[in-house]
């Protein structure tokens, strides 16, 4: 059966835990200046970090989308 | 079950597929002429020939085995593993790989020495050289497996053919070797997955009234699509559990641990040439990835779901990668396939054993040695170490075959091995406060902690997230959370309790001092003026420094100024930096068009006479 446990409840956990894990990443590597914004092209790499997190959001949730559309 | 499987053209094409990857490799040997070829290829290669050649190196053979068996049970949730790598990126690709890069370590263990001291390295050695020749033994075991069956060779002897198999190529060539063999290896895994998922498609479409993917669609249910599996249950294959053993711990253990796929990243001619190499192998080249070791299972589950009685009666989880292939493909397209399985050993393998002998080279003989061994010496001490590596991991084949699958061998593997690594490494990158006492205590007391876990799962079950406990059987994949937990409980309780590392020790290791390691790699202030890339013909001159000389003209071009570092590569780009070399700028000369290089120079970069080169300024 197809319950918020099978479907929307790991999603949320996912990119809930993910989430902190990547955001407390990305504040770290601003603080220390390891991903300097004054570079060009590190506010590329920090768009395509972002771009990255957004991908797999959206791809999961399409997913699940068409699996709940299927049923 | 009995699987009677192959045909004589099938054995052909895997012998000739074999041979073919033994000479490939054997080719590329004449670029390991030093320690660093051998271990690192010269730090010279582009970023799409790393990525390829991690698609391999990520790729076991035991992939193919243990995410169809899921993907057959389990449908599209299998995908899980190969989905969650990105929430460690940003601290990878900004803080360890340029730490890993610029500071030259030879190895994960020598990071742990400058960081903390001998005894933490000596633990870690001891630690990484185990997960590795272990993993290596279950690779083995998992071709063996296959072959066997094909071949009816007894197991144990078809482990050895496929240890001297490897040993032909890796022995004399090294990381160069494996880079371009995994290339040509990564590709074949690619193409022979998809292959197989487009032969499941069309025999979907010849034994149902539907087109093949609306026939894939339909015959799965709406449970098989979902792309996460349920929370907490089953036992064996929940998300939460998955999640923290995979996502959480085998993620770090991957991107900051597994000491082969660092060792291709310092292969990168660049750290952003790695981390372009890591945002599209996470971004495009694992979601293709998943695809091509789980289609066989879903495709298995879609033929069991439309056309009953298709695969073998009481088919066991094991047997889905080889019974479902055997029933959508060809004579010799079987071949080719299981070919592909070979490749995903080998390419995997290869990895492991070289980056094992770097290990022993760099962390157990040059510290034990007192005896000033020349780069020679060294050389060929790491290709016998590769020899041994090997011969240590068949030894192990037999105590793996004792487990009840290979999935459950290699999962006790990994939540055995990783944890207090996975905690070590990453408190001491992002944590200054991490002390040496507090590692020390993470490898011994935490490891302590985690063997009583394993023997008291009540320890375990506060972690569990409602998981059932199997009786006997403790609880499996959320035991990673608990090992992550007390061993990072052990670090920062003895951290805190600890004097302070002195400022100057953690120099350059920490992710607070990543933006001054490119001043620390160079020797001197970088200089960022932004130049362009000249083309220019080389010319042979009698000098032992590592410099390269140009023309004034060209120098101002390229915005560079004498002491700056210098990539110069064949103008080929194809050839993806194989015959290239890293060189600092001498002073400048008269001869427009021209640079002059020694005869050591030209060896290394392996430089055709009249072909031109492409030079530009790294910093």
């Amino acid at each position: 059966m197809l319950d918020f446990s099978r479907t929307w409840l790991p999603f949320l956990y996912l990119y809930g835990v993910g989430g902190i894990a990547f955001i407390v990443g990305i504040m770290l590597i601003l603080r220390t200046k390891a991903l300097n914004k004054e570079i060009a092209h590190h506010r590329i790499w920090l768009k395509v970090l972002y771009f990255g997190f957004g991908f797999y959001i959206t791809l999961h949730a399409v997913f699940i989308l068409l699996a709940l559309g299927s049923s | 079950m009995d699987l009677a499987v192959g045909t004589n053209l099938d054995r052909f094409v895997i012998i000739v597929y074999f041979v073919i990857v033994m000479g490939f490799g054997a080719y590329f040997g004449k670029y390991s002429k030093t320690t660093s070829d051998y271990f690192f290829g010269g730090r010279r290669f582009s970023w799409w020939l790393i990525t390829i050649s991690i698609v391999a190196t990520g790729i076991g053979s035991h992939s193919f085995v243990k995410y169809s068996t899921k993907a057959y049970q389990y449908g599209f949730s299998s995908t899980m593993t190969y989905m969650n790598d990105w929430f460690f990126m940003p601290l990878f690709m900004f803080g360890w790989l340029p730490i890993i890069y610029y500071t030259r370590v030879g190895s994960i263990p020598e990071y742990f020495e400058k960081r903390f001291n001998k005894t933490a390295r000596s633990l870690a050695t001891l630690m990484i050289l185990v997960y590795m020749i272990g993993y290596i033994a279950i690779q083995f075991l998992t071709l063996a497996t296959a072959l066997y069956r094909i071949y009816g060779i007894p197991l144990m002897a078809t482990v050895v053919i496929i240890a001297v198999a490897t040993t032909i190529y890796m022995h004399f060539g090294g990381q160069t070797s494996v880079i371009f063999t995994d290339l040509f290896q990564g590709l074949i895994l690619i193409f022979s997955g998809l292959l197989l998922f487009f032969l499941g498609l069309n025999y979907l479409a010849d034994h149902t009234a539907l087109g093949g993917l609306q026939a894939f669609w339909q015959n799965l249910t709406p449970d098989q699509k979902l792309p996460l599996a349920h929370f907490n249950h089953p036992p064996d294959f929940n998300f939460v559990g998955i999640f923290w053993q995979d996502g959480i711990a085998g993620s770090v253990g991957f991107l900051f641990l597994n000491q082969g796929l660092i060792m291709r990243f310092m292969a990168a001619r660049s750290v952003n040439e790695g981390r372009k190499a890591a945002a599209f192998n996470v971004l495009l080249v694992l979601p293709i990835s998943a695809i091509v070791v789980s289609n066989a299972g879903w495709i298995g589950r879609a033929i069991a779901n439309a056309v009953p009685g298709a695969l073998p009666a009481g088919m066991e989880g094991n047997d889905v990668f080889v019974a479902v292939t055997n029933v959508v493909s060809s004579p010799g397209v079987f071949g080719f396939i299981i070919a592909a399985l070979c490749a995903a050993l080998m390419s995997t393998a290869d990895t492991l054993v070289n980056a094992s002998s770097a290990i022993i080279v760099n962390d157990v003989y040059r510290p034990l040695t007192k005896k000033k061994t020349n780069d020679k010496e060294q050389l060929k001490i790491a290709r016998f170490t590769s020899i041994g590596v090997k011969v240590i991991a068949v030894i192990l084949v037999p105590f793996f075959n004792s487990f009840d699958s290979i999935y459950e061998a290699h999962g006790w593997f990994h939540s055995t091995f990783t944890p207090p690594l996975v905690v070590a490494v990453f408190l001491g990158i992002f944590w200054k406060r991490f002390t040496t006492p507090a590692v020390i205590a993470t490898f011994v007391l935490g490891a302590a902690l985690m063997i009583l876990g394993q023997f008291f799962p009540e320890l375990v079950k506060p972690f569990s997230h409602g998981i059932e406990l199997r009786p006997g059987r403790g609880y499996y994949y959320i035991g990673a959370l608990y090992n992550i937990v007390v061993c990072a409980g052990v670090g920062v309780i003895v951290s805190l309790f600890t004097e302070p590392e002195p400022k100057e020790k953690l120099k350059g290791l920490t992710l607070s001092d990543v933006n001054s390691l490119r001043e620390i790699f160079k020797g001197s202030k970088p200089n960022d003026r932004l130049g362009e890339k000249v083309t220019v013909f080389w010319k042979l001159i009698d000098s032992d420094k590592n410099i390269v000389r140009f023309s004034k003209h060209e120098m101002d071009k390229m915005a560079a100024e004498v002491g700056d570092l210098v990539y110069v590569s064949d103008s080929r780009k194809w050839l993806g930096g194989l015959k290239s070399i890293h060189s600092v700028y001498g002073e400048p000369h008269e001869e427009e068009g021209i640079i002059y290089i020694s005869e050591e120079q030209l060896g290394h970069g392996q430089f055709v006479k009249d072909r031109s080169l492409i030079a530009e300024k790294e910093m």
